[in-house]
C-alpha cells in the first residue's frame, strides 16, 4: 500500500564517543556496598584497570591450563574454586594460586564470605593484587557485578539539548541556542515535569539496547534563562523538578519556523535520530513567536506514550479514512 | 490617483473554478492531503474544495480529509485571487500525477 509509513534517520553529530578507562579501585569505590564488597589484601593492586566489563571464574587456570584465559575479566573464586584450591597439597595450592596471580588479571573476589588463607593472602600482597571478600553467592554476585561493569564501560557523548522526564517519556530537547530550549524546558517544569539536564546532556548506551541520560555534574539542577541568570531549579521548583537520569525516548528539534521549508502536518512517517547506534523517534517542531512550544512538546511526548503502546494516531485515522473511501467508491 | 490604482487592482482580482477528479486508488488520504495544502498554501488565493454541496477551505488538512474524497469523486474548486489561475494549474497537476502514488 502506498500510504506506508517512510523512515529516516538523522545521525547525531556528536562524535567525542569515549568508553571510559575503569580501574579497579574505581569499581570498587563505586559499587562496593551494592556489590557488598570488603577489601581484604593487595591494595597496591587497585590502579590495576579492568580492561573486559564481565566476570570470569578461573578454575581451569587454577587446574594449570591457561590457553583461553580471560585475564582481562575480573576473576571470582566462588565455593567450586574455592573447595578446588583446599584439596591441593599445600606447596601445589601455592604454585597454582602464584600462577593466576602473575597473570594480568585486575582483581580477585572470594564470593560466600569465605576467607583467603594467610599463605595465599601473602602471595596476592607480593603480586599486587587487589582481594575483595563478598557475602554474596557467587551467581548473585556475577550477575550484580556484570551489570554494574557494563554501566562503566558503557559509551557516553555529549549531546546539545536539555532533557526532560514528561510523564515517563524522556524527551531530549534540540535547537540552535536562542530558538527558546530553556524557555520551553521552563514551561514544562512549570507543569509539573522534571528537568534532567539543561543545555548539556550527557548519553550513555546501555549494552547497545537504550540511552540513559543524565546532566554533567557541574551543571546538575542548574538552568541558565536568558534575562534571569543560572537559577537552582530544585531551590526554585522543589525536589520534585529534577531526576537525576532518564532514558531517551523521544528526540525533539526546535526550528525557526522560517528555516523550515517543509513541515510534516499528519505524522505519518516515520523519523529517527541516531546516538550512539541507538535510534530514537524524532520530531521536528517550528518555533514561531506566540506558539506555546512546552505545551506541543507535552503533547509530542504523550503521542509518543501512545505509540509506544502500539497506538499509533495517525496511522489508524488515515487506515480509517481510506476504508470509508474504498466504502463509498464500491 | 493611488486609491484609484488600488481598485483597479482589486478589481482585476480572479475568481476561477473547476471540476477536478480523484484518479489515484486509494483518494485523497492524509498524504495527498498535506501535498494538497501544501500546494494551495503556496498562493495568496483564498481556494475552495467542494464535494456534494459541502465546501471547505483547500488550505486545511483535516478538511480535505473531511470530504473523505475516495477514488472516482468528483471535486470542484474554485480559488479567489491575484493568483488563482496558476494555484489551480498546479493542483490539477497535484491531482493528475495521482499524487505521486499508484
Amino acid at each position: 500500500m502506498s500510504s506506508e509509513p517512510a523512515v529516516q534517520t538523522i545521525t547525531s553529530g556528536a562524535q567525542r564517543t569515549n568508553v571510559p578507562v575503569v580501574t579497579v579501585g574505581a569499581f570498587y569505590e563505586r559499587h562496593a556496598k551494592k556489590l557488598q564488597l570488603k577489601l581484604e589484601g593487595g591494595r597496591g593492586g587497585l590502579e590495576r584497570r579492568i580492561r573486559e566489563p564481565t566476570i570470569n571464574r578461573p578454575g581451569l587456570a587454577l587446574a594449570g591450563f591457561y590457553a583461553y584465559f580471560a585475564e582481562k575479566r575480573v576473576q571470582v573464586l566462588g565455593a567450586a574454586e574455592q573447595s578446588y584450591l583446599k584439596n591441593l597439597t599445600r606447596p601445589q595450592r601455592r604454585r597454582r594460586f602464584r600462577a593466576l596471580c602473575q597473570a594480568k588479571i585486575p582483581c580477585l573476589v572470594v564470593s560466600r564470605g569465605f576467607h583467603l588463607p594467610p599463605d595465599l593472602l601473602a602471595i596476592v600482597e607480593e603480586a599486587g593484587v587487589a582481594v575483595f571478600r563478598t557475602p554474596m553467592i557467587t551467581m548473585k554476585f556475577i550477575n550484580a557485578a556484570t551489570i554494574a561493569l557494563e554501566y562503566d564501560f558503557s559509551p557516553t557523548v555529549t549531546e546539545f539539548g536539555s532533557m526532560v522526564d514528561i510523564l515517563g517519556i524522556g524527551v531530549l530537547i534540540r535547537g540552535a541556542s536562542g530558538v527558546g530550549k530553556s524557555e520551553c524546558v521552563l514551561g514544562l517544569i512549570e507543569r509539573g515535569y522534571s528537568l534532567v539536564s539543561d543545555d548539556v546532556t550527557r548519553v550513555k548506551s546501555l549494552e547497545g539496547r537504550e540511552l540513559m541520560a543524565t546532566a554533567p555534574d557541574v551543571t546538575r539542577y542548574h538552568m541558565e534563562v536568558r534575562g534571569i541568570g543560572i537559577i537552582n531549579v530544585v531551590s526554585v521548583f522543589g525536589i520534585g523538578a529534577i531526576r537525576i537520569e532518564k532514558r531517551v525516548d523521544l528526540v525533539v528539534t526546535l526550528k525557526d519556523w522560517q528555516e523550515l521549508e517543509e513541515v510534516d502536518r499528519i505524522g505519518l512517517d516515520r523519523e529517527f535520530y541516531e546516538i550512539l547506534k541507538i535510534q530514537v523517534p524524532h520530531i521536528t517542531i517550528p518555533v514561531r513567536p506566540g506558539r506555546d512550544i512546552a505545551r506541543l512538546i507535552e503533547v509530542a511526548a504523550m503521542d509518543q506514550k501512545l505509540k509506544g503502546l502500539g497506538l499509533n494516531s495517525a496511522l489508524e485515522f488515515n487506515n480509517k479514512l481510506i476504508s470509508l473511501m474504498e466504502a463509498q467508491g464500491s | 490617483m493611488g486609491l484609484l490604482n488600488r481598485r483597479s487592482a482589486a478589481d482585476s482580482v480572479e475568481k476561477l473554478e473547476k471540476e477536478m477528479t480523484i484518479i489515484n486508488r486509494l483518494g485523497l488520504h492524509a498524504r495527498p492531503a498535506a501535498m494538497f495544502v501544501r500546494v494551495a498554501s503556496r498562493h495568496r488565493c483564498d481556494i475552495w474544495v467542494a464535494k456534494e454541496g459541502e465546501e471547505i477551505s483547500g488550505k486545511s488538512i483535516m478538511g480535505l480529509m473531511m470530504l473523505a474524497a475516495g477514488q472516482g469523486s468528483k471535486l470542484h474548486i474554485r480559488a479567489e485571487g491575484p493568483d488563482a489561475a496558476q494555484a489551480l494549474q498546479e493542483i490539477e497537476q497535484l491531482i493528475q500525477s495521482r499524487f505521486n502514488e499508484d
